[in-house]
């Protein structure tokens, strides 16, 4: 029985995998078209084929190494500094994390804290009338 | 075969018993009967018997110093009579009659004495110093010996041996009881040559010319160059090796060089420290080496106890000569050859020993500028030691070596001479053959020493001052020409320097990022461990412990991975 559980759980493991390779196979093919057609030069299948194996299998490590970096920083959740730890080594994708991760801070911020000015205002608003009632009430 | 051993020499007993069998009349009328049984009965028993006959032979017997001598080799055996019958005479007979003629002394030494009268000879054998006590030990040899002096005429090897044993009288100190029985003698020469039994004493050429050195200890003399350097002066020949000491060639130069060093110097004028030394280089050697062996340095340690020998034996100047080329070549790694030849130098003549130190000088000279170094401190050791004594000596030895050590290897040899140039000294007053256990230091030689060790720092070689970055950075570039395999052009070794150091810097950020990320301004064991999974050297299956116990030494091991230790503690605490 558990036997089985454990096969059929590889099984979908497996399965699930081969979606997932499936899935990034056919990104990769998408973005080689558009890189080909803007650099006029023609990429075969067994090409996208091995990009897609190759960021298949360096997804693997990166999740892996996110997973250690977390570890290391005593946390049980993925960070952004994790991610930018990740992509220290090559300057220019640490640049675009980086910015990215400021733009998302940014509009998180912005978020927050129209967050906070509605809700503040909505309590303000709230209380203003219960204050009122109760001192209605009270008087 | 201890029997008889009135003189360290090869047939006495024969000579006794053929004395006695001369002298005396025959007892036993069933002598003839009795001589086929006698002579079964020889072969096997001979060694007891010898001594048995000999004794009961001799105690009935007139002749006092012989009864004497025997009676002192088997005081405890008592004559027995039941074997009287047949035995004595007719054992006595058959040995001789059976026994080779021939000289447990080494064909040299047989050779080696001037010629002189044979009845003298044979006498002074005989009388032999009262000293048998001291015989039997070294008459206990093994019995095989130099067959090839079977081979020598008989009545050759009789003079041989009677010159040898004169020249032996010569060198003994003992005074020797002059001939008293040349009759005797005359009478057992004639039967000499007839005889194969061979008397084992298989006495070394050294032994000719310093027979006392040989069988015992020299006495304890104080101090006394004048005697000594007149010693030096009388006797001939490198001797008074003992015979452990001669296969000094066959031993390994490396082990064998290393440790004469230290005594090569104090012999220039240091008659104590000679006759002591005698033995105590190889046992004191011994330790150093041990202590030194680390430093990698020649090997000395058979030249200690033939330096003293020959300097005993040559001039005084050809010492002085030579221990001052000794050191030097002690000092290059490349030493080993010239001490060869000094190795072989037992025995040898005087003039070669000349020659060698000439040799030893120009490998001294080859060694380098820092072989000047040197040179100015053997000689300024030399003049201190002079004054000092014996604890000089070692001390301009171990200053000597530390250099050579030091050039070798740096600095890590001068602690080792420091703490085993007291040690030397105190082999040296201790007993003759007994190691020097003592470990004690001695303040007179350790100040002198301690205050010549600054003055060694001064005068090292320069060391290279380079950038120890960059100096790594080369050891790991010679390390990869290594494992090529294959010869590299420069530009490939700078080109994978510069590798290495990219590599290297980028190994040192990571861990600082690691740290960092952590919260933390120190790079801890988490960061390393980290990096090393980066790398993939860590694994799910492969800890970073396991790693440290495949790669590292105990030492750091036992930092690293905690342990339990006794007292309910962990090491490291975790």
């Amino acid at each position: 029985m558990e036997e089985e559980r454990e096969g059929a759980e590889e099984q979908q493991g497996l399965f699930y995998r081969q979606r997932l390779k499936a899935a990034v196979h056919y990104t990769v093919g998408c973005l080689c078209e558009e890189v080909a057609s803007d650099q006029e030069v023609q990429l075969s299948k067994q090409t996208i084929a091995a990009i897609s194996e190759v960021t298949f299998r360096q997804c693997e490590s990166f999740a892996k190494d996110l997973e250690m970096f977390a570890r290391h920083a005593k946390r049980s959740t993925i960070n952004t500094e994790d991610v930018k730890l990740l992509a220290r080594r090559s300057n220019s994708l640490l640049k675009y994390i980086t910015e990215k991760s400021e733009e998302i801070t940014r509009t998180n911020a912005e978020r927050k804290t129209k967050k906070k000015k509605k809700s503040e205002d909505e309590n303000k608003d709230s209380l203003e009338p219960a204050e009122a009632g109760r001192g209605g009430n009270e008087n | 075969m201890a029997d008889s051993d009135l003189s360290d020499n090869e047939p006495t007993t024969r000579t006794l018993l053929r004395h006695v069998l001369d002298t005396e009349a025959p007892r036993t009328p069933r002598r003839r009967q009795s001589t086929r049984a006698g002579v079964q009965r020889a072969q096997p028993e001979s060694p007891f018997s010898m001594r048995l006959r000999s004794q009961t032979k001799t105690t009935p017997r007139r002749q006092s110093h012989r009864a004497r001598s025997i009676g002192r080799l088997a005081p405890h055996i008592q004559t027995k009579g039941q074997l009287k019958e047949q035995t004595p005479r007719t054992l006595l007979e058959n040995i001789l009659l059976t026994a080779p003629e021939s000289s447990m002394v080494m064909p040299e030494s047989v050779v080696k004495p001037v010629p002189a009268p044979q009845m003298v000879q044979l006498s002074s054998r005989e009388s032999s110093p009262g000293s048998p006590d001291l015989q039997l030990p070294e008459l206990n040899p093994p019995t095989a010996m130099a067959p090839s002096l079977l081979t020598s005429g008989k009545r050759k090897k009789r003079l041989r041996l009677s010159e040898f044993q004169q020249g032996m009288d010569q060198g003994l100190p003992l005074s020797q009881e002059p001939v008293t029985e040349p009759p005797a003698n005359t009478g057992a020469s004639s039967l000499t040559s007839s005889l194969n039994l061979t008397f084992a004493t298989p006495l070394l050429p050294q032994s000719v010319q310093r027979p006392g050195l040989s069988r015992r200890p020299p006495p304890r003399r104080a101090v006394d160059v004048d005697i000594f350097l007149q010693d030096l002066q009388d006797t001939s020949v490198a001797t008074a090796l003992p015979g452990d000491r001669t296969p000094v060639a066959t031993l390994p130069t490396d082990t064998v060089l290393e440790d004469t060093q230290p005594f090569s110097q104090p012999l220039i004028g240091r008659s104590p420290s000679v006759h002591h030394s005698l033995p105590h280089p190889s046992l004191s050697a011994e330790r150093t080496v041990s202590r030194r062996t680390r430093s990698s340095g020649p090997g000395l340690q058979n030249n200690s106890p033939e330096k003293p020998a020959q300097l005993l034996a040559g001039k005084a100047e050809k010492v002085d000569a030579l221990a001052m080329g000794f050191p030097n070549t002690s000092n290059g790694t490349s030493a080993e050859d010239e001490l060869k030849p000094l190795l072989d130098r037992d025995g040898e003549e005087v003039e070669e020993i000349m020659e060698e130190s000439m040799s030893l000088d120009e490998v001294k000279e080859a060694a380098g500028a820092q072989a000047s170094a040197r040179a100015e401190e053997p000689e300024a050791h030399m003049e201190v030691t002079e004054a000092e004594g014996a604890w000089g000596a070692i001390e301009a030895k171990e200053p000597e070596r530390s250099s050579r050590d030091k050039d070798a290897e740096g600095r890590t040899a001068r602690p080792e001479l420091a703490s085993s140039a007291p040690d030397i000294p105190q082999a040296r007053q201790l007993e003759f053959l007994e190691p020097a256990p003592s470990t004690s230091t001695a303040g007179l030689s350790a100040e002198p020493l301690s205050a010549r060790l600054p003055t060694r720092v001064r005068t090292a070689g320069p060391r290279l001052r380079q950038d120890p970055y960059k100096m790594g950075l080369s050891h790991y570039a010679k390390l990869f020409s290594f494992y090529a395999k294959m010869p590299m052009e420069k530009k490939a070794l700078e080109m994978v320097e510069k590798c290495l150091d990219k590599y290297f810097q980028r190994l040192c950020d990571d861990l600082d990022v690691f740290a960092a990320h952590a919260g933390r301004k120190t790079v801890r064991l988490e960061d390393l461990e980290l990096l090393m999974r980066r790398q993939g050297l860590v694994t799910d299956r492969v800890s970073l412990h396991v790693l440290v116990e495949q790669h590292l030494p105990l030492e750091y091991r036992q930092l690293l991975i905690p342990c339990a230790f006794s007292g309910n503690t962990v090491f490291p605490a975790q």
